[in-house]
C-alpha cells in the first residue's frame, strides 16, 4: 500500500484533480435530489400523472447517471494519468523502486490501483450510494426488483475504469510527457470513437460501433441494468472488444514498464 | 550452505545487436571488488544484471544463492545506488529513505530508525529534514548511497558512488567502504578514478567491450601479464653501479637511472629472478634501501590490457 499511498498525495498536490472531484460530484447530488423527489409524491402533487411516472428510478436513471460520471472518470483519467508513471520513466526512478522487493507487475498493479481507487470515488461509490439511498426511501420490494441495477452500476463501473486506467497507464508508460500523455488518453477514446463512425459509414453497417469503447461499454451497461439497446453489436462483441482492448494496452505498458530503457 | 560469492557462468546480454556483455564468468568473494573499464565496457550492464534490472539472454547469475528474477528476496540482501540521480526532488531526505524502507515491510518506527542511522553514517543527518532539490551534487551522491544501505544488505552495488564526493566525504565513504567488506559483505563498485581503485578494492574486475580482460587481486593480475616486463623502482646509495650489476642480467630489460642517482627504474621479465639478483646484490652491500612495484596498481593494468584498445 505504500506506493498507492504516496502516488495518491503526489496526485491530489495537482489542483485542478480536487476541483473536478468536486466538479464530478454535482451530478450525483443532483441524481440523489431525484431519488428524494420520486419518493416523496407529495412534492409532486402539482404535475401530471404522466410526469409522474416518467420520474421513476429505473434502469434508464442509472444508465444516464452512469453515462455522465463516466466521461468525470475520462477527464480524471486524463489529468492523472499522466503523472503515474511518466516522472519515474523521465527521471530514471524506475531502477529505484526496482531496486527494492517488488517485481515489475507489483508497480504496474500499485500503479493501476491508484487510478481506479480515485475514479471509483466518482464512479461507483456514488453510484451504489444512489442506489441505497434509493432502497432506504422505497423499500425492500424495490430491492428485490431491482437489485441488478446495483449490481449493473458497481460492475459496469468497474469495468469503464479499468479500461480508462489502463489506458491512461499505457499512454503514460509511452510517451514521458506528461501534457502528450493526457492528450493520448482523450484522443483514444476521441479517435477510436471516430473511427467506428467511419467504419459504420463506409461499409453501411452497425459493428462499428463495437470499435468505440464508449459504445461497447454502454451496450454492457444497457445489458446490466435491462435498458434497452441502440442499434449495434451485441454484448459479446462488446465484450470481446473491451477485453483485446484491455489486452493491448497491457502489453503496451509490460513493454514500456522496464526498469532500464533499452536503445537498440 | 549458501554460497557467499557472487557467481556469473557464461553471462551474455545483447541490447538487440549491440553486445552489452558476452560469456561473462565471475565469482566475486566478499570484500570490495572494483569494476573498471572504459566507458560502455559493460559495467553497468553486469551491475543491472546482479540486480535483476535485467537479465541474461544467456547464462546464468546467483548472487549468495539467490537469483536476480527473485528480486522480492534478493533485493532484501542486496542495495543498489544507480548512476542515475532520481532521488525525488519533492522530498526531505529522511522522508526519501524512510519512505524506500516501507516498500520493504518494515514498520513505520523500524524504517524511520534504519533511515536515520543510514543518514548518520554518510553524515546528512543535518540535512534530513530538507527537501532534496535543495541539497548539493554531493549531498545527492550521499543520498543515493543512503538508500541503498538502509536496509543493511549484504551485497552492495553502487555505480560511481564517489562521484560528486569533495575530498573529506569521499574519504569518509571509502572507510565506510572498507568497514562494510570487513563485516563480510560484498561490496560491487564502479569507478573511472584508477588511482581511487586501487586504494579501494580488495579485487577488481577488468572489463572491455563487453568481456572480462581480468580479475582477481591486483597483484595477482599483474603477475599473469606476462608480455609486459614489471616495472620496479629500486631506492639504493650507489646507484649507477647497481645499474651496471643487473644489466649484466639476462632477464632485465631496462634499467633508467634516476636524476638524483640514488633511485632506478628496472624492468624485468621475471619477478621471480630479479628478486634473487636484487638480494644477492643486498647481501653484496650495495645499500638497497626499498624496492617498491611500479606497475602493480590498476593504473597500469588499465593501461596494459585495455589502453591500447581504447
Amino acid at each position: 500500500m505504500v506506493l498507492p499511498r504516496f502516488a495518491w498525495r503526489r496526485m491530489f498536490q495537482q489542483r485542478l484533480v480536487p476541483l473536478l472531484m468536486v466538479i464530478a460530484m454535482i451530478w450525483p447530488l443532483l441524481c440523489a435530489i431525484f431519488i428524494y423527489l420520486t419518493n416523496h409524491a407529495e412534492l409532486l402533487k402539482g404535475f401530471s400523472k404522466q410526469f409522474q411516472s416518467f420520474i421513476s428510478i429505473n434502469g434508464n436513471f442509472f444508465l444516464v447517471f452512469m453515462i455522465v460520471q463516466a466521461d468525470f472518470a475520462l477527464f480524471l483519467a486524463a489529468l492523472t494519468g499522466p503523472g503515474l508513471i511518466a516522472p519515474d520513466l523521465a527521471n530514471n526512478a524506475l531502477p529505484l523502486y526496482f531496486s527494492r522487493p517488488l517485481r515489475r507487475s507489483d508497480y504496474a498493479f500499485a500503479r493501476l490501483a491508484t487510478l481506479f481507487v480515485l475514479i471509483s470515488l466518482v464512479t461507483w461509490v456514488p453510484g451504489i450510494l444512489l442506489f441505497g439511498m434509493q432502497v432506504g426511501m422505497a423499500g425492500s420490494d424495490w430491492l428485490h426488483g431491482n437489485w441488478r441495477l446495483g449490481f449493473g452500476v458497481v460492475a459496469g463501473f468497474a469495468i469503464w475504469g479499468l479500461l480508462v486506467s489502463l489506458v491512461a497507464m499505457a499512454s503514460s508508460a509511452y510517451t514521458k510527457m506528461k501534457a502528450v500523455s493526457g492528450g493520448l488518453v482523450l484522443g483514444f477514446f476521441f479517435i477510436m470513437g471516430g473511427l467506428s463512425g467511419m467504419v459504420n459509414v463506409i461499409f453501411r453497417v452497425t459493428w462499428g460501433n463495437a470499435l468505440s469503447p464508449q459504445w461497447a461499454s454502454r451496450r454492457i451497461w444497457c445489458a446490466m441494468l435491462g435498458v434497452d439497446p441502440n442499434e449495434g453489436p451485441g454484448v459479446a462483441a462488446c465484450a470481446l472488444v473491451l477485453l483485446s482492448f484491455m489486452l493491448l494496452l497491457a502489453i503496451v505498458i509490460e513493454r514500456k514498464l522496464r526498469p532500464i530503457e533499452v536503445i537498440t | 550452505m549458501i554460497p557467499q560469492t557472487v557467481e556469473f557462468d557464461e553471462v551474455s546480454k545483447f541490447y538487440g545487436e549491440v553486445l552489452g556483455v558476452n560469456h561473462v564468468s565471475l565469482s566475486i568473494p566478499p570484500g570490495i571488488t572494483s569494476l573498471v573499464g572504459p566507458n560502455g565496457a559493460g559495467k553497468t550492464t553486469l551491475m543491472n544484471l546482479m540486480t535483476g534490472l535485467i537479465h541474461p539472454d544467456d547464462g546464468s547469475i546467483r548472487m549468495r544463492g539467490l537469483s536476480p528474477r527473485d528480486p522480492e528476496n534478493l533485493m532484501r540482501i542486496t542495495g543498489y545506488a544507480t548512476q542515475y540521480d532520481a532521488s525525488p526532488r519533492w522530498a526531505t531526505g529522511f522522508n526519501f529513505i524512510s519512505t524506500s524502507l516501507l516498500l520493504f515491510g518494515y514498520s513505520r518506527a523500524e524504517a524511520e530508525e534504519k533511515a536515520w542511522r543510514a543518514l548518520q553514517q554518510l553524515r546528512l543527518t543535518e540535512a534530513a529534514h530538507r527537501k532534496i532539490a535543495a541539497y548539493s551534487k554531493g549531498m545527492r551522491q550521499r543520498i543515493r548511497l543512503a538508500q541503498a544501505i538502509a536496509h543493511e544488505p549484504e551485497i552492495l552495488v553502487l555505480d560511481e558512488p564517489l562521484n560528486g564526493l569533495d575530498p573529506l566525504v569521499r574519504a569518509e565513504t571509502i572507510a565506510l567502504f572498507h568497514q562494510w567488506a570487513a563485516q563480510g559483505r560484498h561490496v560491487v563498485l564502479s569507478s573511472h578514478v584508477l588511482q581511487e581503485v586501487d586504494v579501494i578494492s580488495d579485487q577488481i574486475v577488468l572489463i572491455s567491450n563487453g568481456m572480462v580482460v581480468a580479475e582477481g587481486k591486483i597483484r595477482n593480475v599483474r603477475e599473469e601479464i606476462h608480455e609486459r616486463p614489471s616495472q620496479f623502482i629500486v631506492r639504493c646509495r650507489n646507484a649507477s653501479r647497481v645499474a651496471s650489476v643487473l644489466f649484466k642480467e639476462d632477464h632485465i630489460t631496462e634499467v633508467r637511472l634516476n636524476e638524483d642517482r640514488m633511485g632506478l627504474l628496472v624492468m624485468t621479465r621475471d619477478r621471480e629472478q630479479f628478486s634473487r639478483a636484487i638480494s644477492r646484490i643486498a647481501l653484496d652491500g650495495f645499500g638497497i634501501d626499498a624496492v617498491i612495484p611500479a606497475d602493480e596498481n590498476v593504473d597500469a593494468l588499465y593501461e596494459y590490457l585495455i589502453g591500447e584498445g581504447r
